[in-house]
C-alpha cells in the first residue's frame, strides 16, 4: 500500500475531520515538549473510538509504518516524537470520561482526558485522581499512563501506576484486550504494571479503569524559607522522622522563587535560598498539632520565614507557585532545558552542590525545583537555544547532572520517560542482559516493533 | 539429566553441608506430593546463579523454595528434580535509614525485616501470614497481601526495585534505590506474583513506611452480614481513614480449630454464626483517638452487638492472630483454602455465595475479607476427610466458579485439587503471558506446571 492509498483509505474511515495531511500541520507534530530532536509524521490520524484505533493500527500494519501515539505533545523525552515518521494517533478527540463508579473507588476514562480536568469532574463526588504532574492543566491521561507520570502529591499517593486499576489497549497484531477492572489480580501476570511507563512501545492504551481517592477530610500547608538549601533538606529529613508522611515536600531555589515572585507578586524575601512547601493531610484531629510541629521544626533549621497555609484560598497560592514555576522560567531565559532524574533522598544535598558547580562550570543559570521527599530533582537549565554555543554547554551539562546522579546511585528518568532524550543512557543503568529482559517483554508484546518504535532500548 | 554428576557439580559450588541428597531428607521439600532428587540451599546471589547455571545445562526442573509456607500453591509441579532455598540469602544490601528505602536479599523472613526497620522507626507493612517463616522472596513471588493494604498499598505500590536468576543462571535488574522511576519498564510488575515461572527473585529493594506513633482496633461484633455491610459501606463512604477493615466471619458447624485461631478475637465469635468487623487505625494519638470515638458510633449505628477497643498488646496480639488466618503452611483433614477477589462493592453478594453454596454441601465457612479492597479469603472445612468431603468441596468450588469467575485455590488435599480449575478463569491477554513465559523460560524449566501460563 503506497503513501497516498493510505491517506485516502484512512479518509475513509475517520472522515475528513480525522486526518491531517497538509505539511505545514504536521510540522507541529514534530517534536513535543523536549525540543532536542525532531521529526515529522507522514500523517496524524484523530480517531474518536476503540474501533477507529483498530482500523487505524491494522492498515499501519499492512502498510509496514510505524503508529507513534500522543496525547498533547507535553512530554518531555521526546516520547510522542515520530523519530521514523509514520502515523501519529492523537487521543485528542478521546476525551471523554465514561463512567464514575465510587462505590468501586474507580473511574473509567478515554486517553485524552485532560488530568487536571479529570479531578475538577470528580470533585463533586469527594474524590480525585491523586497524581498531579505540574503539566496537569494540559498534559492527558493517555500520556500519564504512558510516562508513570507523577507529581507533588505521589509521596504519599504513589505515581499513575499506583493508580491504573486496567487498560483497554489495541496490540500490534490489532487485537484488543482489557487487562483489569478494578477487581484485585488473582493470578496470572500483570499486565497493566508493563503497560504503565510503556511509552507508548506496548500497546496503543484506548480506555483505562483508574483508581480514584477520597478527598482528605483536612489539609494544612506550609511554606517555609530557608537562608540555605541544606536547612530545607534537613527539615525535610525529620518532618518524616514524625512518623507520619506527608502528602508532598517541595522545594524551589533562590532563582525558582525569584521567578515565580516575579510573576505572581508573592512577596517572598529575596534573601531566601531556599523554599520549602509541606503539605499534610487527613482527619482534622491533631492535624493543627502537627503543623505545630512542623513550624518547630523549619525554626530548629534556621527558617527565616515560616507561613503556615490554613484555607483553600492560601493553599492554592502556594500552589500555584510551585506548580508554575516551569512556565515562569520563560521570564528568564528564551528556552530552557529540564532535567529529570531521581537520587536517594540523602544524596540530594550533594546533588545540589554538584548542580550548581555545573552550573558555574558551564556559565548558565540552572534554577531547582524539586520533589525532595522523592530524591527527584529537576534542574532547569536556562539558555537560548538560537546560540549554538550556549546550546552545546547546556546538552554538556545535562550530561554531567546525569553522570554524577547515576554514580550516586540515581536514575536517568523518574517521571518523564527515557523517549528519545535519554536513549543513550541506559547502557548506563542497565547491562546488556537487564536490556535483553525488557526486549523480551517488548517482543512478546509487539514482535513486529510497529508501535513506537526507536524509543527506549538504544 | 544424571543426578549424581548435577549433585556433584552442586556440592562442589556451595558444599556439602549446603545440598541434600538423601531422598528421606529430600522428603521434607516435597510440593504437593512432587519430591525433588536434590535440595540446594546456595549462599549468596552468586552462587545461586552458579546453581541455576549448572541446573540449566543439566536440563533439571527447578522449584524456588523460600520459607516453603506456600508451596500449597499453584498446581503440583509437572517435573521436579531440584529444590532451590534462598534462606541463606539474607542479607541486608543497602540501608541507609534517612533514604527511607531498603534494598534486602530474598532470602530474609518478613519477621526478621521488620525488626530491623523497626530500630529506626520504619516498618515494611506487608502483613503476610507466618511471618517468622514466611520469606520477601515467596511473599513477592505469591504477591500476598495483608489487611493493612487498604492504608498502605500491597507490594505492588511498595516494591521499587529487583534482582532475579533467570532460568539459564543469567543475573538481571530492573527498578532501583529510588522512590520514582521510569527507567526502562517495570519489569518489578512482572515478576511479581509470577509464581517463580520467570526466574528467581534474590533481592529486592523498597519503599519504606515511618512507623506511626499510635495505633488502635475497634472490634465490632454484627448478628448478620447485612448489619456488618452496613458499618462498611458507611466507612466505605466517609472520610476516615483506618488502615484496614477486615471482615471475620464464621458459619456451619461450630470449628474449634478456627477457635484457637482466633485467640482473643474469638470473642467477638460467640454463637452459630457471626461476623466480625475490626477497624485498625495508625497515626497520629488524636486521630486515632477520632477513629475509636467515631467508628465505635458507626457501629453501634449499624447494631452491631457489641464493639470493643484493642489498644497496645491487645491490638499486636490481635494482629498477629489475624493476619495468620489466610496461612497455607498448614491445613486440615478436609480443608480447602480458597482466596476470592472481586470489586469491592461486590464482596457482599459474593460472600453470600460463598456461604449459601457451602450449606449446601453442608460444609464449614471461615472468611477473611479485606473488606474494602475486595479480597477475601475462604476457609472451608468438611466435617471428614473421605471421598464424601472431596465431592463435596469439588461440587462448593465448581458451583462457586461458575458465579464468581476470580476464585484461586491455594491449598488443599492433592485429590482434592485433582480436576479443578486451581486459577480460577483464564485472564484476558493470556496469549502475551504465554509469548513471556516462553521468551524468559522457553524449556519451562522454572516451577513447570504450576502457574496459569
Amino acid at each position: 500500500m503506497d503513501s497516498s492509498q493510505l491517506n485516502a483509505e484512512l479518509r475513509r474511515m475517520l472522515g475528513p475531520r480525522g486526518v491531517i495531511d497538509d505539511p505545514d500541520a504536521l510540522i507541529t507534530y514534530d517534536a513535543d515538549g523536549c525540543m532536542m530532536d525532531t521529526h515529522a509524521p507522514q500523517l496524524v490520524v484523530l480517531p474518536t473510538s476503540t474501533e477507529e484505533v483498530v482500523a487505524v493500527i491494522k492498515l499501519a500494519a499492512q502498510a509496514g509504518v510505524p503508529v507513534v501515539p500522543r496525547g498533547t505533545g507535553t512530554g518531555l523525552s521526546g516520547g510522542a516524537t515520530p523519530m521514523q515518521g509514520g502515523i501519529v494517533i492523537s487521543t485528542a478527540r478521546m476525551n471523554r470520561v465514561l463512567e464514575v463508579d465510587t462505590r468501586n473507588n474507580r473511574v473509567q476514562v478515554q486517553p485524552g482526558v485532560i488530568n487536571f480536568e479529570l479531578s475538577q469532574y470528580l470533585k463533586p463526588y469527594g474524590y480525585h485522581y491523586a497524581p498531579d504532574p505540574s503539566s496537569q492543566k494540559s498534559c492527558t491521561i493517555g500520556g500519564n499512563i504512558a510516562n508513570n507520570s507523577g507529581g507533588p502529591h505521589c509521596l504519599k499517593y504513589g505515581t499513575t501506576t499506583n493508580h491504573v486499576l486496567g487498560l483497554e489497549v489495541v496490540l500490534s497484531d490489532s487485537s484488543v484486550i482489557w487487562t483489569g477492572d478494578g477487581t484485585p489480580a488473582n493470578g496470572g501476570y500483570d499486565l497493566t504494571g508493563l503497560l504503565t511507563g510503556s511509552e507508548g512501545t506496548l500497546g496503543i492504551v484506548t480506555q483505562a479503569w483508574l483508581r480514584i481517592t477520597r478527598l482528605p477530610e483536612a489539609v494544612r500547608v506550609v511554606l517555609a524559607l530557608f537562608p540555605d538549601i541544606a536547612g530545607a533538606t534537613a527539615t525535610v529529613s525529620d518532618v518524616i522522622a514524625c512518623g507520619l508522611l506527608p502528602a508532598a515536600l517541595e522545594i524551589m531555589d533562590r532563582l525558582a522563587i525569584k521567578a515565580v515572585n516575579d510573576m505572581y507578586k508573592l512577596g517572598l524575601p529575596d534573601t531566601a535560598e531556599a523554599a520549602l512547601i509541606i503539605e499534610v493531610d487527613g482527619v482534622e484531629d491533631g492535624l493543627d498539632d502537627l503543623l505545630q510541629e512542623i513550624v518547630g521544626i523549619c525554626e530548629r533549621h534556621g527558617a527565616i520565614n515560616v507561613r503556615p497555609a490554613r484555607t483553600p484560598e492560601e493553599q492554592t497560592q502556594v500552589w500555584a507557585a510551585r506548580k508554575n514555576a516551569f512556565g515562569a522560567m520563560g521570564r528568564l531565559a528564551p528556552t530552557y532545558h529540564l532535567v529529570d532524574t531521581v537520587v536517594p533522598r540523602t544524596r540530594l544535598p550533594y546533588m545540589m552542590e554538584q548542580v550548581s558547580r555545573i552550573a558555574r562550570k558551564y556559565d548558565l543559570p540552572i534554577a531547582n525545583v524539586f520533589h525532595a521527599g522523592d530524591g527527584n530533582l529537576h534542574p532547569i537549565i536556562l539558555f537560548d537555544r538560537r546560540d549554538p554555543d550556549q546550546n552545546e554547554r547546556a546538552h554538556a551539562a545535562v550530561d554531567e547532572v546525569l553522570q554524577i546522579s547515576i554514580a550516586q546511585g540515581g536514575v536517568i528518568s523518574g517521571e518523564h520517560g527515557i523517549g528519545v532524550e535519554k536513549l543513550n543512557y541506559m547502557p548506563l543503568l542497565f547491562s546488556p542482559d537487564d536490556l535483553a529482559a525488557m526486549q523480551r517483554v517488548q517482543r512478546s508484546f509487539d514482535p513486529v516493533t510497529l508501535l513506537n518504535p526507536g524509543k527506549i532500548f538504544p | 539429566m544424571s543426578v549424581t554428576t548435577l549433585s556433584h557439580e552442586l556440592a562442589a559450588i556451595v558444599g556439602n553441608h549446603h545440598l541434600l541428597t538423601d531422598p528421606a531428607d529430600c522428603a521434607a521439600y516435597a510440593v504437593q506430593g512432587v519430591t525433588p532428587a536434590l535440595v540446594v540451599t546456595p549462599g549468596s546471589i552468586e552462587e545461586l546463579s552458579q546453581v541455576m547455571t549448572i541446573a540449566h545445562a543439566a536440563g533439571a526442573a527447578v522449584v524456588p523454595w523460600g520459607g516453603g509456607t506456600q508451596q500449597s500453591w499453584g498446581y503440583p509441579p509437572a517435573r521436579l528434580d531440584l529444590v532451590v532455598r534462598t534462606t541463606r540469602l539474607n542479607r541486608v544490601s543497602t540501608y541507609k535509614p534517612d533514604d527511607v528505602t531498603i534494598a534486602v536479599e530474598a532470602g530474609i523472613t518478613l519477621a526478621a525485616l521488620n525488626t530491623i526497620l523497626g530500630r529506626h522507626g520504619h516498618m515494611l507493612p506487608v502483613d503476610a501470614p507466618l511471618p517468622r517463616s514466611a520469606t520477601l522472596g515467596g511473599v513477592l513471588a505469591t504477591a500476598m497481601d495483608g489487611p493493612r493494604r487498604l492504608g498502605y498499598g500491597t507490594l505492588r505500590d511498595l516494591l521499587i526495585g529487583i534482582q532475579v536468576v533467570e532460568a539459564t543462571g543469567r543475573v538481571t535488574k530492573a527498578g532501583g534505590l529510588v522512590v520514582k522511576n521510569v527507567s526502562g519498564y517495570d519489569m518489578m510488575k512482572l515478576y511479581l506474583g509470577s509464581l517463580g515461572s520467570l526466574a528467581i527473585i534474590v533481592s529486592a529493594g523498597f519503599k519504606l513506611i515511618p512507623r506511626a506513633q499510635a495505633a488502635a482496633t475497634i472490634g465490632c461484633r454484627f448478628a448478620t452480614p447485612d448489619s456488618a455491610f452496613v458499618l462498611i459501606d458507611a466507612l466505605h463512604a466517609g472520610q476516615l481513614t483506618p488502615i484496614a477493615v477486615e471482615l471475620l466471619a464464621q458459619t456451619g458447624s461450630t470449628n474449634q480449630r478456627g477457635n484457637s485461631r482466633l485467640g482473643n478475637v474469638a470473642a467477638l465469635f460467640a454463637g452459630p454464626a457471626c461476623y466480625g468487623v475490626l477497624v485498625p487505625a495508625e497515626g497520629l494519638p488524636a486521630a486515632v483517638q477520632r477513629h475509636v470515638r467515631d467508628v465505635t458510633r458507626l457501629a453501634e449505628q449499624a447494631g452491631a452487638e457489641a464493639v470493643q477497643t484493642f489498644t497496645d498488646d491487645a491490638h499486636a496480639d490481635l494482629w498477629a492472630r489475624v493476619v495468620d488466618l489466610p496461612q497455607t503452611a498448614t491445613i486440615a483433614p478436609g480443608e480447602l483454602v480458597v482466596r476470592l477477589t472481586c470489586l469491592p462493592g461486590d464482596l457482599a453478594p459474593a460472600l453470600r455465595d460463598a456461604g449459601d453454596i457451602a450449606a449446601q454441601h453442608g460444609l464449614a465457612l471461615l472468611t477473611v475479607a479485606r473488606a474494602l479492597s475486595g479480597v477475601a479469603y475462604l476457609r472451608l472445612q468438611a466435617d471428614t476427610a473421605d471421598d464424601r468431603a472431596t465431592a463435596a468441596l469439588q461440587a462448593w468450588h465448581q458451583a462457586m466458579l461458575r458465579r464468581r469467575p476470580h476464585l484461586t485455590i491455594l491449598a488443599g488435599a492433592p485429590t482434592t485439587k485433582a480436576g479443578l480449575s486451581v486459577w480460577g478463569a483464564a485472564p484476558a491477554g493470556q496469549a502475551i503471558m504465554q509469548r513471556i513465559k516462553h521468551a524468559f523460560d522457553p524449556e519451562g524449566r522454572l516451577n513447570p506446571g504450576r502457574f496459569i501460563v
